[in-house]
This record gives C-alpha cells, structure tokens and sequence, in this order.
C-alpha cells in the first residue's frame, strides 16, 4: 500500500508544469522524490534550506529560494523538519 | 570595471532597498539595508556555494541564472556575474491567487 507522501507525491506530478518533486528530512534523506529530483540532489536541497533560515529572525518566515534556468525553476522550502523542493517549468 | 560601474545599475533597479556586491575576498560594495551586513552577505555566498553544486542529469552548466530568497516581506535577487555576486533587497509584492 503506498504511503500518503507518496500518493502526495504522484498527485503534484499530475501537475504538467512540475518536471520533479523532492522531499527530504534535515539530514538530506530522502524521503520521497520524482522525476527530474532525485537522490543525488537531497544534500544540496537540504543544506540549502538550512542556510537560508538564518537570514530571518522570525522563526514563524519560512523563506522559499529559487533557482532560475532556462531549464525551469527549483523552488525550495522548508516545512518544519521536512524540506521540498519543485521543479517547476517557466511560465 | 569600476566598482561605481557596477553599482550604477543597481542604483536603478525599481523597489531596491538596498545591495551587495561581493568577490572571493569580501563585500566589494553595499548600499541601503544591506550596507555593512557582513551576515547576509555571509550567508548569500554560502548558498550561491551550495546551489552551485546541484547538477541536473546530463546538464554542464550553473544550475542557475538567478537565485530569489523570498521572505515575507522582501526578496534578495543574487547573480553571478565576472567572479562577483550581485545582490538586491527588494519590497516582496505578494500577489494573492485569483480564484476564477
């Protein structure tokens, strides 16, 4: 039977902008991942969301970076102890 | 080029509250909100590091243009460009999704 994350998963897929999802745990596991994301970008997408929390103060912001290319956007956040990043087509 | 040079087009950007300029060997140049914060510069550089390092399957370039922070109430824009990063604080307009 497949877990809830990953029936998340499959459903953002259905999204025909998104080319890959990731989820990872503070470690950089994976917890999760499709398409274009895969296990090899976990580190990075975790560190990444580690070192952005610094630049606020409020505990309650949870910032959202984004990478650009003309192969699309990686969009990364945090969610409590679960970091997720999109790949996502330019609009 | 002059560091005035560079910093002559950020001066312009619309709805700046402020910049950073900075090489391997420290902030080049600040302006606004960002004048002096070693730490966001700090912090800037470490990600443009890390975000450096993620790869897509079979891609040979950077894997970004343009790198956006967004917070809650404002943006930082970063760069890369001639071995410098470039940085702007911008006013976060938020948009609210149109429900149709």
């Amino acid at each position: 039977m497949e877990s809830t994350l990953e029936l998340h998963l499959d459903d953002t897929m259905k999204n025909p902008a998104i080319i890959g999802v990731l989820c990872t745990d503070q470690q950089g596991h994976i917890l999760g991942c499709r398409g274009s994301l895969s296990d090899e970008h976990g580190g990075v997408v975790s560190v990444l969301a580690r070192q952005v929390a610094s630049l606020t103060k409020d505990p309650t912001d949870s910032p959202t970076v984004c990478l650009e290319s003309d192969s699309g956007n990686i969009l990364v956040r945090a969610h409590g102890t679960i970091t997720v990043a999109v790949h996502k087509m330019s609009s | 080029m002059t560091t005035s040079a560079l910093t002559q087009g950020l001066e312009r950007i619309p709805d700046q509250l402020g910049y950073l300029v900075i090489s391997e060997d420290g902030v080049l140049a600040s302006a606004g909100e960002l004048e002096n914060d070693e730490h966001t510069a700090g912090v800037i550089m470490q990600m443009v590091r890390t975000a450096c390092h993620f790869r897509l399957q079979g891609a040979a370039e950077p894997p970004f243009k343009r790198m956006s922070v967004m917070l809650e109430d404002y943006v930082y824009t970063v760069t890369v460009s001639g071995q410098k990063v470039f940085v702007v604080k911008r006013q976060n307009n938020k948009r609210e999704p149109v429900v149709v």
